[in-house]
């Protein structure tokens, strides 16, 4: 029983993150139609930055914040460079099959991720770093049991909370959310009814690139963090998106929170190593069941 | 005419295979030790990329999950030449089929698949089938792997050949595989099956409306990919060791590297970016040495090149160094 409502702790608070990381990745997948391999390779960069003002004495709250801009900042400038001129490119021979036009921008973010994890070699020569956030370590107590759950968990499920609800009121509510789902249902439409797509796409990335920092810097504190430490996450996310729709923010959401306690209840009552075999076992299910998520679109391939 | 079409493709991969054969091995006779065992490391690489080839560059299917398939023809062959003291030359052969089989399960689910989602796929089959050889550990030995070697030259080869150096000798292993493998892949690009693979890749609906049967294909071209794969990986685990660490993620990436790199598209591609894979990161060292840079730099500098080449490559010649027309003769 102890160990059913441990789990039950863990994996809301894992599967709050979860669900960040694979908002993320929905993100620029209704924006751009790319899966952004990288993310977490963006994440764990803006990560970095934020231990490093931490080590150099400034406060938390400021690398915070510093954090989620620099991820903000990071993502639109990886759209700019790399992704955009990739998708403006001629239809050459070779990128006129579809297969291909869907596999390029696959490869170039996994380029990006390889980029991303030697330069944080070359600058913090891959050092393993935490930090601690601002909270007690000690979970709350509750009937005279200490359960798996501190101030810094009640910290984390409320700001990916209000995260997940500014999201969705930006999109339902502004003009710059309706634009973003224009452009998501048909760009040639959205741009014909004078929405500025690229600037929609850029848009996207900057969100995601903010929402994947969070992630991360919710993450490191029970963690370490190394350049590669993220890619579980990102694998943990993607599944979590493929699980709720890769198409759908509210999807994505659910998703996390399935993979969360799928992987927490894993941890307590198997070994930590059959995670990777119970994610794939997770994804492939899915895939074979219900290829579109559970509240995926009907088709999201264009013929 | 339809009778000398085939004659001309079998004439054409064998001059292929012979003409690679005997420059390689002339290059190699010239090299010293350290450069033979980087050339036997290029020829089982180039085995790996030609996996990707097929599979990517041929008929348009992502797959970031090679180097599990590689491990599953790594291990196979460890265990026959541990357990059942099998020879190599038997064991590694078999590996053929353990990747293909292996292939043949990962393909009957990714054929329903495509894009991102065939992606993110086999790159969680990439990082969850290392981990089983730690939940399986009186088999496999954990993280500390099984090791093999490729030994020493048999006594009628010395005797014929003169001894060869370890290093010359891990190249004569790998040598006949990667002249197979060559002769195999330039066979099935020209023929029929290359074709059939191509106009999946181009599209997959009007493939379908010519009477190809699309997820068989698919499923065809995932084992015959697999089952190179395999042969790689039986050949990358015969350096020392084989174990979860001989092939991370990071193995299934580099192929992919090098593959795009190369040229997707191309046998030729494949050499090319198994060449630039290998001796890349020698070439870097030389080339900054005298700049005097930490270790912290020079350690991740490979990687980094590698990337921005990878990025560069896709942003301006998607095709890249070897192109990727010559094969569309056929079309």
């Amino acid at each position: 029983m102890d160990t059913l409502i441990a789990a039950l702790f863990t994996g809301t608070s894992r599967g709050a993150i979860y669900a960040l990381v694979a908002m993320g990745l929905v993100l620029v997948w209704r924006g751009a139609g790319i899966v952004n391999f990288a993310q977490m390779g963006q994440a764990m960069f803006s990560t970095y930055i934020a231990s490093t003002l931490i080590m150099n004495g400034y406060s938390y709250w400021l690398a915070f914040f510093v954090a989620i801009a620099a991820g903000a900042l990071l993502g639109v400038f990886l759209d700019l460079v790399v992704m955009r001129p990739l998708s403006n490119k001629k239809q050459t021979e070779l990128l006129s099959s579809q297969s291909m036009r869907s596999a390029v921008p696959v490869i170039a973010s996994l380029g990006i991720l390889g980029v991303l994890q030697a330069l944080a070699g070359v600058i913090w020569a891959a050092e393993e770093r935490g930090f601690q956030a601002p909270f007690a370590q000690e979970g709350y107590t509750i009937a005279g049991r200490v359960m798996p759950f501190t101030s810094f968990d009640l910290f984390v499920v409320t700001v990916v909370a209000i995260t997940l609800i500014l999201t969705v009121i930006f999109f339902k509510k502004t003009g710059v959310g309706l634009a973003m789902r224009a452009s998501a249902l048909d760009q040639e439409v959205a741009k014909l009814s004078g929405i500025r797509t690229n600037g929609v796409r850029a848009l996207s990335w900057a969100i995601s690139g903010a929402a994947s920092s969070l992630a991360g810097l919710l993450l490191t504190p029970t963690s370490n963090l190394s350049p590669y430490t993220l890619d579980l996450a990102l694998i943990i996310g993607f599944t979590a998106a493929v699980v709720g729709g890769l198409d759908s923010l509210p999807g994505s959401v659910i998703g996390g929170f399935i993979l969360g306690f799928v992987i927490s209840f894993v941890n307590y009552y198997m070994t930590p190593e059959d995670i990777y075999l119970a994610i794939l076992a997770v994804l492939i299910f899915v895939l074979v069941v219900r290829p579109r998520g559970i509240l995926g679109g009907k088709d999201t391939r264009r013929v | 005419m339809s009778s000398s079409r085939p004659k001309s493709i079998v004439r054409k991969s064998s001059i292929r295979t012979a003409l690679f054969g005997l420059l390689i091995f002339l290059a190699a006779r010239s090299f010293e030790p350290y450069n033979q065992g980087q050339l036997a490391v290029t020829l089982i690489l180039f085995i790996g990329i030609l996996s990707i080839v097929i599979l990517t560059g041929i008929s348009g299917q992502i797959s970031l999950g090679q180097g599990a398939l590689m491990a599953v023809g790594g291990y196979s062959t460890a265990l026959m030449i541990i357990n059942l003291e099998m020879s190599l030359w038997i064991a590694v052969p078999l590996a053929i089929v353990s990747g293909g089989l292996a292939g043949l399960i990962l393909g009957t689910v990714a054929a329903r698949l495509s894009g991102p989602y065939l992606a993110g796929t086999t790159l969680v089959v990439a990082l969850a089938i290392p981990s089983i050889a730690n939940r399986f550990g009186s088999v496999f030995k954990g993280d500390e792997g099984l090791q093999v070697d490729v030994g020493y030259p048999p006594e009628w080869f010395v005797n014929t050949f003169g001894d060869p150096s370890y290093e010359m000798w891990q190249f004569y292993v790998a040598l006949p595989f990667a002249l197979i493998s060559l002769f195999f892949a330039s066979n099935l690009l020209l023929s029929r099956s290359g074709r059939v693979w191509r106009s999946i890749r181009d599209h997959e609906i009007a493939s379908a409306l010519t009477g190809v049967k699309v997820s068989r294909q698919k499923v065809f071209v995932f084992t015959i990919s697999a089952a190179f794969a395999g042969l790689a990986g039986a050949l990358y685990g015969l350096r020392g060791s084989v174990g979860p660490s001989t092939y991370p993620t990071s193995l299934s990436l580099m192929l992919l590297t090098g593959a795009i790199l190369g040229g997707i598209r191309s046998i030729a591609g494949a050499f090319i970016g198994s060449v630039l894979v290998v001796f890349l990161p020698d070439w870097i060292d030389y080339a900054v040495h005298s700049f005097e840079l930490s270790e912290q730099v020079s350690n991740y500098l490979p990687a980094l090149v590698g990337g921005i080449l990878l990025i560069l490559t896709v942003v301006i010649n998607p095709a890249g160094v070897a192109g990727g027309n010559h094969l569309h003769k056929h079309k």
